[in-house]
């Protein structure tokens, strides 16, 4: 099981916020200033090189909380 | 997949022409600063070229073949074949190539055609005119590669923020002792949708609400005859198809990596680019990038970037090449290229 505390990490990384937030697994991507089409890009560069998990644009529309997104690993790599 | 070698051609040489007028991703009001440093920060564009109104691609492409063709001092009687790859054509048809034989004096002779590709089409320029020309009945050809993509006034801040404009000429030569070159293709029309201008072809006809901006599911209004570009889709497949694409290049060559002097990748933009070249574990030196100041050229960047990055090298050795370009289509191509100190103009500007 990879770590939801590293994930959270690449997130915030992949994201590229502007000021320090603190994201929790529960944080919802509409309560994000950053949460853009850029940072859907940086978010599916980070699972395609940290995870070796493709997901879409789709994938990422359908998640509401980081935990959504969290959970997209193992929903890919089945 | 379509792999091919093409000898008997060498690359003659190469100018490069973009407009005067620069256009910088950081010019916003004092409140978008921030949003638009991290723009730039992930994006990698700075700055870009954009034609004055009126300019259009064909202007900035009969500069460079005039630049070039007098620095090669070729006599424009010996010029045999013109081909144009461009998605900015000046009119719906005839093609733009057919009208530049005309504009730049060239023989009645000369063989002429366009060919519809955007990003992509740098590699596929050189393996057509090289294929003509390797045939053995036209001694010179120039392919003119390149497209005025930047478009004022849109509100999609994406597209605002990506395209640059610029025009480039090569030349190519039939010689019996140039070394081969090597060429691996692919398309997939299934992503058709993933970079698109809806309306104006016979599909969707044009129809005067395509002249209005209307908003889209995305929420951000756009004219009928706007390109769409679905960022996560064109991601998806440039950093799926790309490393592999460059793999099989190179293992259909009889080069390995450590002998390619330098890759030359269309200019997508930053995030797309450092994937594809962690991806293929390539060193940053080996990877020149036009981006910062020039943006994304569409299938101008590969020529665009070995102008403004490559000369010097280019100049003092021969040098090996593999450039790659990938995109609308979905289309990918890439190359490997022997060059021998050909002619290199220093960016021109119009």
């Amino acid at each position: 099981m990879d770590s939801l505390e590293t994930f959270i990490n690449n997130f915030t990384t992949a994201v590229d916020f502007q000021d320090q937030v603190e994201i929790r697994p529960e944080t919802l991507l509409a309560d994000l200033a950053e949460w853009d089409s850029l940072a859907a890009l940086g978010v599916i560069v980070m699972f395609d090189m940290e995870y070796g998990v493709t997901i879409t644009g789709n994938d990422l529309k359908n998640c509401t909380a980081i935990n959504d997104i969290f959970a997209l690993i193992a929903k890919q790599k089945g | 997949m379509a792999q091919a070698t093409l000898g008997k051609v060498r690359f003659a040489g190469l100018a490069s022409c973009v407009p005067k007028s620069v256009a910088s991703n950081l010019d916003c009001a004092p409140e978008k600063k921030s949003e638009r440093e991290r723009l730039v920060r992930n994006i990698g564009i700075n700055t870009r070229r954009v034609c004055e109104p009126g300019q259009v691609f064909s202007d900035l492409a009969l500069k460079a073949a005039d630049e070039l063709i007098k620095g090669l001092g070729w006599a424009k009687s010996d010029i045999g074949a013109l081909l144009v790859v461009t998605q900015s054509p000046d009119y719906p048809i005839p093609a733009t190539a057919i009208i530049m034989q005309d504009r730049l004096g060239l023989p009645r002779s000369t063989l002429a055609f366009d060919i519809n590709l955007g990003c992509s089409g740098y590699p596929y320029g050189l393996f057509v005119l090289g294929s003509l020309l390797a045939a053995g009945g036209i001694r010179r050809g120039i392919l003119l590669v390149g497209d005025k993509s930047s478009n004022p006034g849109s509100l999609d801040n994406g597209l605002l923020s990506l395209f640059g404009d610029a025009a480039t000429a090569t030349a190519l030569e039939y010689d019996e002792t140039a070394p081969n070159m090597y060429f691996d293709f692919g398309s997939d029309g299934s992503g058709y949708k993933a970079i698109i201008i809806e309306a104006g072809g016979q599909r969707v006809p044009m129809r005067p609400e395509h002249l209005e901006r209307l908003p889209g599911a995305d929420g951000i209004s756009r004219k009928g005859t706007d390109v769409i570009l679905d960022g996560p889709a064109i991601l998806n497949f440039s950093i799926r198809e790309v490393p592999p694409a460059v793999t099989a290049l190179l293992q259909s060559s009889p080069y390995s990596v450590e002998q390619i002097d330098y890759f030359v990748f269309h200019q997508a933009n930053r995030m797309i680019n450092e994937t594809i070249r962690k991806k293929l574990k390539l060193p940053e030196e080996k990877v020149p990038s036009s981006l910062h100041e020039y943006g994304n050229t569409s299938s101008a960047s590969v020529p665009m970037t070995i102008t403004v990055r490559l000369r010097d090298a280019l100049a003092a050795s021969p040098t090996r090449l593999l450039m790659s370009g990938f995109g609308v289509g979905l289309s990918w191509a890439s190359c490997i290229v022997d060059m021998d100190r050909p002619y290199l103009a220093p960016l021109i500007e119009l």
